[in-house]
């Protein structure tokens, strides 16, 4: 790969669960203040590749470099100390706790980077006024940002997303993309899988297309989006899901 | 103003009084402090009125609950059951039995006793939890495993029997158990009678204060993070492992302190109190008040042991058994444990 001065590299990542392929030898580098979204239909890896870069899964084959670090054999906890962000498919935050416990939790936990990113964020999601409150009590988008906030808290150099918007409303959509956009021009480092095309429209900077767990397609929204293959196995799902 | 809102969010300073009224136990309103401090009163005064044979009955009740508070930590607020902690009370047991047994005539002998009987406990659990935390085992083997530990502890200690396993001049005693162990002592002090009615509420009270502190504060809070979503916590840059071992290291040094009163109560031990009898009894304290509110387990856990003890010492041999359909009757109809439930209820009633 021609760029040395990746923050994050990920080479020839292979992964198989029993008969199912998941990652074939994926190829993926991320530079610093870069956003990228990963898209793909279904099933097509894009869940199992972000376990892979966090270390819930280890890889088969290939390697991963992180900030100048090989981190492939490092453990999950390991890797958010050196700046890894995730939040997962499912909404995580712990509803038992309250919104300032969830956040002083995050604060403890992670790696020491500065917060400014998750000032901007909590600023900008609006949930500087609701500390208080039992994260159970939140609505959905906001639980979504609080998991967001969460991960931002110590100052990740990465944030990975795995489909934030999901189950959002249009206008939610919309003001995630926003304080995303700003995130990644202050300087983080963001990859985002999303299903909402709007979305992935307003955001990105470059998309990488998955499919049946190999790098399908990779360019601008509007190259990617011009091809007829990725049309053929993505975007009719893409109807579906925006309908 | 979110940085300013966000530090003040930092949930609860690090003051004492703070952290003991943090949302993580019942009895949290002045009301309820009242009572507790009456509670407390009572235990105080009662030795004024009771002989030393009743005062030492009543500090029997109270000596088996630092082991149901470990427990309730673990398990309770840490979501890790362990049915192993009469092994840790056995082993704080035995170790100060050999240990002051071997120093009658130093005046720090019993409490190198403690010392070591706390650490032997500790080191157990750090090695035995090592092994099951840090290989990760699923965990609905980590009760067996710990049943386990106990089981293998007390077959081994009833085999103990002979000149061969007197260590020093102080012999195991098989099934017999270990008998003749020395009370601990300050200078003329020995803690008996009396002296170990107040040493027994003395500790029993430190360990309830610190551990109250010690839910409220962060390392408590990981632990709840820890129950509600494992995987959630260690991507927040926690090492989950550590973390659990921690709290077993912790809830086996509680079980150790009750090892050491018991010691003193009747200055002797046998493998039955790791047995499997025994094993099971800290589950069953621990669920029938409430795991996770240490004051209802520490409520309960006294309740039940004065139960037992009556009933056993009235000549019935049902003692088990009505414990043992109490918990039944309990995970029916208040699954939250008895005595959380009714606070609950007076609480709701009152307000
Ligand atoms: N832990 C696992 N064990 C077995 N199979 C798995 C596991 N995780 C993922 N898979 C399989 O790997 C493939 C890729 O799954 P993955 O969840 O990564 O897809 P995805 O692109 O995130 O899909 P979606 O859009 O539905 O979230 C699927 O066939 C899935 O069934
Ligand atoms: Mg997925």
């Amino acid at each position: 790969m021609s760029d040395g001065d990746a923050l994050l590299r990920a080479e020839g990542l292979c992964k198989r669960f029993g008969g199912v392929v998941a990652a074939q030898s994926i190829d993926f580098a991320l530079r610093r203040g870069e956003l990228r979204c990963v898209i793909g239909p279904n099933g097509a890896g894009k869940s199992t590749f972000f376990s892979l870069l966090c270390g819930i899964q280890r890889p088969d084959a290939g390697r991963i470099v992180f900030d100048g670090r090989d981190i492939t054999r490092l453990k999950p906890f390991q890797r958010v100390r050196l700046g890894i962000g995730l939040t997962f498919q499912t909404n995580r935050a712990f509803h038992a706790m309250t919104v300032a416990e969830n956040l002083e939790t995050a604060r403890r936990g992670g790696a020491a980077g500065d917060d400014v990113h998750f000032q901007t964020a909590l600023a900008s999601f609006g949930l500087a006024a609701q500390l208080e409150r039992p994260a159970s009590a939140l609505p959905h988008h906001e639980l979504q940002w609080l998991e967001i906030c969460m991960a931002l808290r110590r100052g990740p150099l990465l944030l990975l997303l795995d489909e934030p918007t999901a189950g959002m409303s249009p206008a939610e959509t919309a003001r995630t993309a926003e304080v995303l956009t700003a995130l990644a021009a202050d300087g983080l480092a963001i990859a985002v899988v999303e299903h909402d095309i709007a979305f992935v429209r307003q955001v990105a900077q470059t998309v990488t297309v998955l499919h049946q767990g190999a790098v399908f397609a990779e360019g601008s929204f509007a190259e990617v989006t011009a091809r007829d293959d990725v049309r053929r196995i993505y975007l009719g799902h893409v109807h579906e899901a925006a309908a | 103003m979110s940085v300013a809102a966000a530090s003040r969010a930092a949930p609860r300073g690090s003051g004492l009084a703070r952290l003991l009224n943090g949302p993580h136990d019942i009895g949290r309103t002045p009301g309820a402090w009242a009572v507790l401090a009456a509670g407390l009163a009572s235990f105080l005064v009662y030795p004024h009125w009771a002989t030393a044979f009743q005062a030492t009955n009543v500090a029997y009740y109270l000596l088996n609950i630092p082991m149901a508070l470990g427990l309730s930590l673990l398990w309770g607020y840490g979501g890790v059951l362990s049915f192993g902690q009469v092994a840790f009370f056995a082993v704080a047991g035995y170790v100060y039995g050999i240990v002051a047994g071997n120093l009658p005539d130093a005046p720090w002998g019993t409490w190198l006793g403690v010392v070591s009987g706390l650490g032997a406990s500790a080191a157990l659990a750090a090695v035995f939890g090592y092994f099951i935390f840090y290989a990760r085992v699923a965990a609905w083997i980590v009760p067996i495993l710990t049943l386990v530990l106990a089981l293998l502890l007390s077959t081994f200690l009833g085999l103990t029997a002979g000149s061969m396993w007197t260590v020093g001049q102080v012999p195991l005693g098989g099934y017999n158990g270990m008998t003749g162990i020395p009370a601990l002592q300050v200078g003329t002090l020995t803690f008996q009678d009396y002296a170990f009615y107040y040493l027994t509420v003395g500790v029993v009270v430190l360990c309830y204060i610190g551990l109250r502190a010690w839910v409220n504060a962060h390392r408590g809070q990981v632990l709840m993070a820890i129950r509600e979503d494992t995987l959630r916590t260690e991507l927040l840059g926690y090492d989950v492992r550590r973390e659990q071992l921690r709290a077993f290291v912790l809830a086996a040094t509680l079980a150790g302190v009750s090892g050491l009163l018991y010691v003193q109560w009747g200055n002797y031990i046998t493998p039955s109190v790791t047995g499997l009898q025994q094993a099971a009894l800290p589950v069953v304290w621990v669920a029938v008040g409430g795991r996770d509110s240490l004051l209802a387990v520490a409520i309960c856990t006294f309740l039940l042991n004065q139960l037992s003890y009556v009933l056993s010492s009235a000549g019935n041999q049902y003692a088990l058994v009505i414990i043992g359909a109490l918990l039944v009757a309990v995970m029916m109809f208040a699954p939250e444990g008895i005595v959380v439930t009714l606070a609950r209820r007076t609480w709701r009633r009152r307000r």
